[in-house]
């Protein structure tokens, strides 16, 4: 039997399988590759329609579902299907109970994609007259069969793993590190999966979710006018024709970028700057003149017309990946963060205390975004903090001190375990002195817990 | 603690480090516990008030001289290059750091684009040659001519001999070419020191912040928005005088968020010291003294100079050794003292020698006053007198005094500039383009040797330099002390925190 990490690993590795087509509904993600996988097991043979099936799921939840889906595709197919639960020897039980099949199933979400993946093993188990010296022994060669498909919400919670009894929430680890400052982070789909963004002050990155550099781009600064202190706001959503937008505090305009190759090429530019996009939703803002701060203005689109509704000024503005209660937030330059609905309309309660480099993530996956913030004191080393503003126990973990300043984040799934994943970077100092960005991994997925 | 400054300025080309400069970038950057907050970034506002021993009372580049009016300056002006935070030179209003030309003689310098003082006009590479040309003064004192006298010309220029200077050709709007007497390639460190700043033909600054106001009380600031590194953190700036009561007193109440004294002010946040670059010399008028000079002069080396700058020094201070402080040399740690003079009579003719100190300079007063006991001691009398700012250094320069104590605060980190500048401030513009031409382009190991021998030529007495303290209150972020004691008001800021 073959392992089952080692399984998903080598899935992971391989291409994604096509969309649906468009046109009616799509059927749940576990109907449809149930039927996929019955589909490889194919029409019985030679009658023999006696299946005994077993699944197995590193999810508890995801067990029984799938199994309902599997039972009722492979009856479709022309089995009878009796469901194993328990036997410590699945193959002799399946004999003892005269079954002609003994269909072994392993299941689980692939990582870093939003799918799921099913292995079978087919296994002959009549008696044959041939073999009744060799009882153990199987009349024709088991063989593989496996399926995958596109996970939804549902199976993602389905498939997402318990935490164990005194697991952390989090763990934090570093994804990777970049050279110089990173100013702004953002975590979304580019285009082909997982992406990173990261603007700098002389450069925008497009990182794969696992951290390495695909693409890149050094804006022309010429015409800029001078900031005291960088600053940019990124944002990865659909922005008309390319997935990334970007604005540097001082830059006359917003760069909407395109990946050609490893080049990142401007295809069109807005007048407004990108705050952050999720779920279909972007928001538009824009810098203070002369200052890397934010003007109170959060706009749905972009409209050159729109003024700030106080004086307040801004550090920055976060999306969660899939929206919920607190779709947005907006950290003010008072280190008060408001938490924000949808409609952007005040939806929690304000934060006091957040540092800039925040992130909204819903880590545990409950449908309602956590807070990953940094810790704004004025005299101890940073640390990761994440809030939980819907729960009465609002701090729910706090990280080792770290060497260097949260000064940029971002919240998406970057883990591919259906669950949004935070990631903040760290500015410190390298072996040579010269300024690092540490990309902070803030994750709750199961395989990232010690 | 992370002290990551959240600001990284422009790259720079990595010049050459100045040679001593090493001991003065220790200081600065492992004696810093000062607020840095952790996951802040800068916000813009407010008003940044700080205190100083006096009230500033100069703004001219080509005057200031004091500690206080440095400081004024550097608020209102910008000069053509900067210091990082590792002590290296770094572009200012110039694009780029000029790279020494002709052997050492000449320099590009090529300004950034699109420049303008705080008035608004542009600033253009005509501004940068006459900035040079303010330097030497003809009429009126020009105590930062140090600067402009390596020139080619300068001393013609200053003399009356000639119209203009003829090392200085503006190229271009943006570009002008330097050329120096002889070989200098330390020369460019001049080009970050205050007195290098440029000025608009109607007396604005290109400085993070704009004089709104300047009294007997201290300076009103605005911010610029048109500074080329962008308007400053804070929307106003004053700097006033306190003495250490009021200072603390105000600074524990939140008066103040930034108090540069030479102690630290008691119950403050964080404190951090800046390098001791304010040398005090003693100069014995020769022409006045007649034979008793070398009787005070044995008297004033064989002082244990350690001892006074640990006695009467309240702030962090070094012994001097030669006309260039010790912290621009990276020379021995300690000066010697000279073996103790022997008793002797006082000096012919001189019933009571004249003492001459600044009256606005931390320290000074206690230190005549110990000069004066240990010239008693060896059996010469002395009368301290203290003169304030215009009054000291007509004095100095009319020669009325027998023995002056000269503080001058040192702005450039290469032992020729420093030299330079200490020779001109103690001896004259003779002195000094002597003192820049024997140090030019030493290593810091043969400048050492070299600046003994000067100082025994030029007659001075080295004594101590000392440094001030920065006493921060809690809400003050941004506080970096530059290698050559210099801190950008600009990147000050105030962190805010305000219940939801």
């Amino acid at each position: 039997m073959l392992a089952l990490p080692a399984l998903l690993a080598a899935l992971a590795a391989a291409p994604p399988i096509a969309a649906p087509p468009a046109g009616a509904p799509p059927p749940p993600a576990l109907t449809a590759v149930a039927a996929d996988l019955a589909r490889a097991v194919g029409a019985p043979l030679d009658d023999r329609r006696g299946l005994a099936l077993r699944v197995e799921t590193r999810a508890p939840a995801l067990a029984a579902p799938l199994e309902t889906a599997l039972a009722d595709a492979l009856a479709r197919q022309g089995y009878a299907v009796a469901p194993q639960r328990g036997a410590a020897d699945a193959e002799a039980a399946a004999r003892a109970g005269g079954q002609d099949w003994l269909l072994r199933v392993q299941a689980g979400l692939v990582p870093g994609r939003r799918e799921i993946a099913l292995v079978g093993e087919v296994i002959p188990a009549w008696e044959s007259f041939f073999l009744q010296r060799r009882p153990g022994a199987r009349a024709v060669p088991p063989r593989l069969v496996q399926a995958r498909g596109a996970a939804d919400p549902e199976t993602l919670l389905l498939g997402r793993e318990e935490r164990p009894a005194g697991a952390p929430f989090a763990r934090v680890r570093t994804l990777t590190r970049l050279p110089g400052r990173v100013l702004a982070l953002a975590v979304g789909d580019a285009g082909d999966g997982p992406a990173i963004a990261a603007a700098m002050p002389g450069a925008v990155l497009l990182l794969s979710g696992d951290g390495a550099v695909r693409a890149r781009r050094e804006p022309d600064r010429a015409g800029w006018a001078p900031v005291r202190d960088p600053a940019a706001t990124l944002a990865i959503g659909d922005f008309g024709g390319a997935r990334l937008a970007v604005q540097w505090a001082g830059a006359p305009r917003t760069e909407v970028l395109a990946r050609r190759g490893d080049r990142l090429e401007v295809v069109a530019s807005l007048p407004a700057a990108p705050l952050c996009a999720a779920d279909g939703a972007r928001v538009f803002g824009q810098f203070v003149a002369g200052t890397g701060l934010l003007a109170d203005l959060l706009a749905p689109v972009v409209d050159p017309a729109a003024r700030p509704r106080s004086e307040r000024t801004l550090y920055g503005v976060a999306a969660a990946a899939r929206g919920g209660t607190y779709a947005f937030a907006a950290l003010g330059t008072d280190l008060n963060l408001v938490l924000l609905g949808p409609d952007l309309e005040p939806a929690g309660p304000v934060l006091a205390g957040a540092g800039v480099g925040f992130a909204l993530a819903d880590l545990d996956g409950d449908g309602t975004a956590e807070v990953v913030t940094s810790s704004p004191t004025a005299t101890a080393p940073d640390r990761v903090r994440v809030l939980a503003p819907a729960t009465g126990r609002p701090l729910v973990f706090e990280s080792d001190p770290l060497d260097g300043l949260l000064l940029a984040g971002a919240g998406g799934d970057l883990t591919g375990d259906g669950a949004d994943d935070a990631l903040l970077g760290l500015v410190g100092r390298g072996p040579d002195g010269a300024p690092v960005t540490d990309l902070l991994l803030v994750t709750s997925d199961l395989r990232e817990l010690p | 603690m992370p002290t990551l400054p959240v600001n990284e300025p422009e790259p720079a080309p990595s010049p050459e480090r100045s040679p001593g400069l090493a001991i003065l970038v220790l200081v600065a950057a492992l004696t810093l516990p000062l607020p840095a907050a952790a996951g802040v970034r800068p916000a813009y506002g407010g008003e940044v008030r700080v205190a100083l021993p006096a009230a500033p009372r100069i703004t001219d580049p080509a005057l200031a001289t004091d500690p206080g009016d440095l400081l004024l300056v550097r608020a209102i002006h910008a000069t053509p290059l900067e210091l990082d935070a590792d002590g290296r030179l770094s572009p200012g209003l110039l694009e780029e750091v000029p790279a020494p030309e002709a052997g050492g003689r000449a320099f590009r310098l090529r300004l950034r684009a699109g420049l303008r003082f705080s008035d608004g006009t542009p600033i253009a590479a005509s501004d940068v040659a006459a900035a040079f040309v303010r330097l030497l003064a003809r009429e009126g004192p020009a105590p930062n001519a140090w600067i402009a006298l390596p020139v080619l010309g300068a001393e013609a220029f200053q003399a009356g001999r000639a119209a203009t200077l003829a090392g200085v050709q503006v190229l271009s709007d943006r570009e002008l070419l330097v050329t120096l007497a002889s070989a200098m390639p330390e020369w460019p460190w001049a080009l970050a020191a205050p007195a290098a700043a440029v000025v608009s033909r109607g007396g604005a600054g290109a400085g993070p912040f704009v004089l709104q106001g300047l009294d007997g009380a201290g300076a009103r600031l605005a911010a610029n928005g048109l500074h080329w590194r962008g308007r400053p953190f804070a929307d106003r700036l004053t700097v006033k005088g306190a003495d250490p009561r009021a200072a603390a007193r105000a600074l524990s109440g939140g008066d103040l968020e930034l108090v540069l004294r030479p102690e630290a002010v008691p119950g403050a946040t964080a404190t951090a010291p800046s390098p001791p670059l304010l040398a005090t010399y003693a100069v014995v008028n020769w022409r006045r003294l007649g034979s008793g000079a070398e009787r005070v002069r044995r008297v004033l080396g064989a002082l244990d100079r350690a001892e006074l700058g640990k006695l009467y020094a309240r702030g962090p201070s070094a012994p001097t050794s030669t006309l260039v402080p010790q912290p621009v040399l990276a020379g021995p740690a300690a000066a010697p003292a000279s073996p103790s003079a022997p008793g002797a009579p006082g000096i012919p003719g001189q019933a009571r020698l004249v003492l001459l100190a600044a009256a606005d300079v931390p320290d000074q007063r206690a230190l005549a006053e110990r000069l004066q006991v240990k010239l008693f001691d060896a059996g010469v009398r002395a009368a301290a007198e203290l003169e304030g700012g215009g009054r000291f250094a007509a004095r100095l320069a009319a020669e009325d005094f027998d023995v002056a104590l000269v503080p001058v605060q040192v702005t450039a980190l290469a032992p020729a500039l420093a030299g330079g500048q200490v020779a001109l401030a103690t001896r004259g513009p003779g002195a000094a383009r002597r003192a820049m031409t024997e140090l030019a382009g030493l290593p810091a190991a043969a400048a050492a040797p070299r600046a003994e021998r000067l100082t025994r030529t030029l007659d001075l007495v080295p004594l101590f330099s000392t440094g001030v303290r920065a006493s921060a209150g809690p809400a003050l972020q941004g506080l970096r002390i530059r290698a050559d004691g210099a801190i950008d008001l600009g990147d000050l800021w105030l962190l805010r925190r305000e219940g939801p």
